[in-house]
């Protein structure tokens, strides 16, 4: 239990370079991997949470999911071909015409330390990319679509319709600096996040 | 018969007042619009228009009959496709729809901090001017000249034909006059993570090795500086600066890496007479204690924040600008609009050292309603008329107020000083060496502006 706590300060507080350690010292003390890998997840809960809160910026947000991506390193091998572990699969992309990455990269982040597999279709996805990724990928259950301009705000609306269209169940969350809750409704989406922080906790919730 | 020089000498005598911590007779205006908004309100094709700059003169001539400003209200600056495309730019590209665009990415290794800290300018030349533009290869030489000769022209040429269009409407509508006593730069911390290392990985590097860092902000000091000084120093000169980290960080980490060497910055130009402005991205308000310590009529524009908080901390030492929400414009009927336009001057006018502009310049015509923008402005113009023109308020700009610290110099074998060029050709006269010296500068400010 000491192990465990000591995981999650270690995510929260961003130390990479100290997890792996711990991570093995915890293996091999007995606890369960899914007790560790769901003890990082809620620490990136928590700092998803600082964020939202501004109570934390970028670089700590940064270093911590840096850190969960470290522990998962050492965890992978032991739970290989566990897809229990997994929430479901994410499909990411910045909208046609829109070339910006950062707060999709963010968000990316926040989601894949939430538990979820992640596909990144990167920049400029035309809607119908979604779809089709959504067909080529296993276990899909959220697609989330980013967009920095006004000037593709239109994009976003054709990615959403367009999803919905052809997958009408599928889960789909919105987000980006010209984005409200309102647009999001709008639009047809189920759910919209104003921060990485949030997000991951956004699509917790969309796929629960 | 309307005499345009006078109502120019008006306008301008406005801003200057402002600057000069003089009640102005009334509030200055400020607004414009990019090519974006101009092309589509004229029904112009934008990708076109940004091949095409001089097809824009109409359009803006448009804009300058439909919305009251002292200023110019149409702004054909671009990142023209011209200087861009020639040289395969990974970090401004056109998009689909005709927009430039500023994608992230990483012109700097993290493990190329020594060299940048070292030769810094070189760095800038070598490695990170290659990873930006595809067309600047070392393994191309003869290409890579070919390329690079015909971006600089480019730019060149659409610089021409927005400046031509410009002056004519200024002229013709008796705008504040415009000289080439302004420049532009980003502050050290920024112009790291804008053009090197990109935000991730700047974010990361406070972590990872925040000394590096800091002396990185120091190695790229007076590169920076030289980007942002004006050709002409005058009364008015002023570097403006687009402030982008600072919100994203948490205050211990901003004022020990971010603040120091831009305060240096400011104060090292306003030293030798020239003003600064900035664009505070996003939410300054926990910064407001540092602004304070800028130099004195520092123009601050605003894109979220309190305004009476902001005018009270420092509405009597600095400028305040922007603010006023262009989602309102967007949004709220026009008579609402017009009342956040008179309650922002019942706060922000009192005392002057008040320049009205938007929060954010509109990216295109559909954020904004072009009725309401008017009405906005010429509500400003007539309800923001002060009953104590010439009165003198609050602090004054005086260079005599700040000291030049020392810098290290820009040691570069890709820049050559006046200094080095005489020593090295002792028989050259002055005039061939101060003209070899104007294409120094001119390719160093084309460098720069690939870097910007």
């Amino acid at each position: 239990m000491l192990k465990i706590q000591e995981v999650k300060t270690l995510v929260e507080t961003g130390k990479a370079k100290k997890i792996q350690a711990i991570v093995q010292e915890a293996l091999d003390a007995g606890c369960p991997a899914q007790e560790i890998l769901n003890a990082m997840i809620d620490s990136m809960g928590v700092v998803g949470d600082k964020f939202s809160a501004g109570e934390i910026f970028v670089p700590e947000m940064l270093i911590a999911a840096k850190s969960m991506a470290k522990g998962v390193e050492i965890l992978k091998p032991v739970m290989s071909g566990d897809t229990s572990s997994s929430l479901g699969t994410c499909i990411i992309g910045t909208v046609a015409g829109d070339l910006h990455d950062i707060g999709k990269n963010l968000v990316s982040m926040m989601i894949e330390s939430a538990g979820f597999d992640l596909v990144d279709l990167g920049v400029d996805v035309p809607a119908q990319r979604f779809v089709d990724a959504v067909n080529e990928n296993k276990n899909v259950v959220l697609v989330a679509c980013s967009g920095l301009l006004t000037t593709t705000m239109p994009a976003l609306k054709e990615a959403v319709q367009t999803i919905k269209a052809a997958l009408p169940e599928m889960k789909v969350i919105v987000g980006g600096a010209p984005v409200t809750p309102d647009y999001a409704a709008e639009i047809g989406a189920d759910g919209y996040a104003p921060d990485a922080g949030s997000a991951g906790v956004k699509a917790k919730e969309l796929v629960n | 018969m309307v005499d345009i020089k006078k109502i120019q000498a008006e306008r301008t005598k406005l801003f200057d007042d402002v600057n000069d911590s003089i009640i102005p007779k009334r509030v200055p205006v400020n607004i414009f619009l990019g090519i974006e908004p101009t092309a589509q309100y004229a029904g112009i094709d934008l990708a076109e228009a940004q091949w095409n700059p001089g097809m824009l003169e109409d359009a803006g001539d448009k804009i300058c009959q439909t919305v009251f400003s002292d200023s110019i209200p149409f702004m054909p600056y671009m990142r023209s496709p011209a200087l861009y495309t020639p040289l395969k730019a990974q970090s401004f590209v056109m998009g689909s729809n005709g927009f430039m665009q500023h994608p992230e990415v990483m012109g700097m290794e993290a493990d190329e901090y020594d060299y940048l800290i070292e030769k810094p300018y070189d760095c800038l030349i070598e490695k990170v001017i290659p990873r930006h533009y595809k067309a600047v290869n070392s393994q191309e030489p003869f290409n890579t000249m070919l390329s690079f000769a015909k971006g600089l022209l480019g730019k060149n040429d659409s610089l021409m034909a927005g400046a031509g269009i410009m002056m004519k409407l200024v002229a013709k509508y008796g705008y504040r006059q415009m000289g080439l006593n302004g420049g532009g730069a980003e502050a050290p911390f920024d112009f790291i993570a804008d053009q090197l290392r990109g935000f991730t990985g700047i974010s990361m590097d406070i972590r990872r090795c925040p000394e590096k860092l800091q002396d990185a902000c120091e190695a790229v000091y007076p590169i920076v500086k030289k980007m942002g000084t004006p050709l002409i120093v005058d009364d008015y000169s002023s570097v403006m600066y687009p402030l982008h980290m600072p919100t994203f960080m948490r205050e211990k980490d901003f004022a020990k890496y971010w603040w120091p060497s831009f305060l240096k910055l400011c104060e090292d130009h306003a030293s030798a007479g020239i003003r600064t402005s900035v664009f505070c991205e996003d939410n300054w308000m926990r910064y407001l204690d540092y602004l304070q310590d800028l130099p004195s009529n520092t123009q601050l524009t605003f894109e979220y924040g309190d305004p009476k908080i902001i005018k009270e901390k420092l509405g009597n030492k600095h400028i305040i600008s922007g603010l006023y929400p262009i989602s309102y414009l967007k949004n709220k009927s026009k008579q609402e609009c017009i009342d956040l336009a008179k309650e922002y001057i019942d706060i922000l006018a009192p005392g002057g050292k008040y320049i009205f502009a938007l929060d954010k310049v509109p990216l295109v015509l559909d954020d904004f309603n072009m009725e309401n923008l008017c009405a906005v402005t010429e509500t400003v113009r007539d309800y923001g008329v002060y009953s104590n023109p010439g009165e003198q308020v609050g602090t004054v700009f005086k260079k005599e107020d700040y000291q030049a610290q020392s810098c290290r110099s820009i040691d570069s074998k890709y820049y050559q000083s006046f200094e080095q060029r005489q020593l090295e050709n002792p028989k050259a006269s002055g005039t061939e060496l101060q003209k070899l010296q104007q294409l120094e500068e001119q390719l160093f400010a084309f460098v720069a502006n690939l870097l910007m």
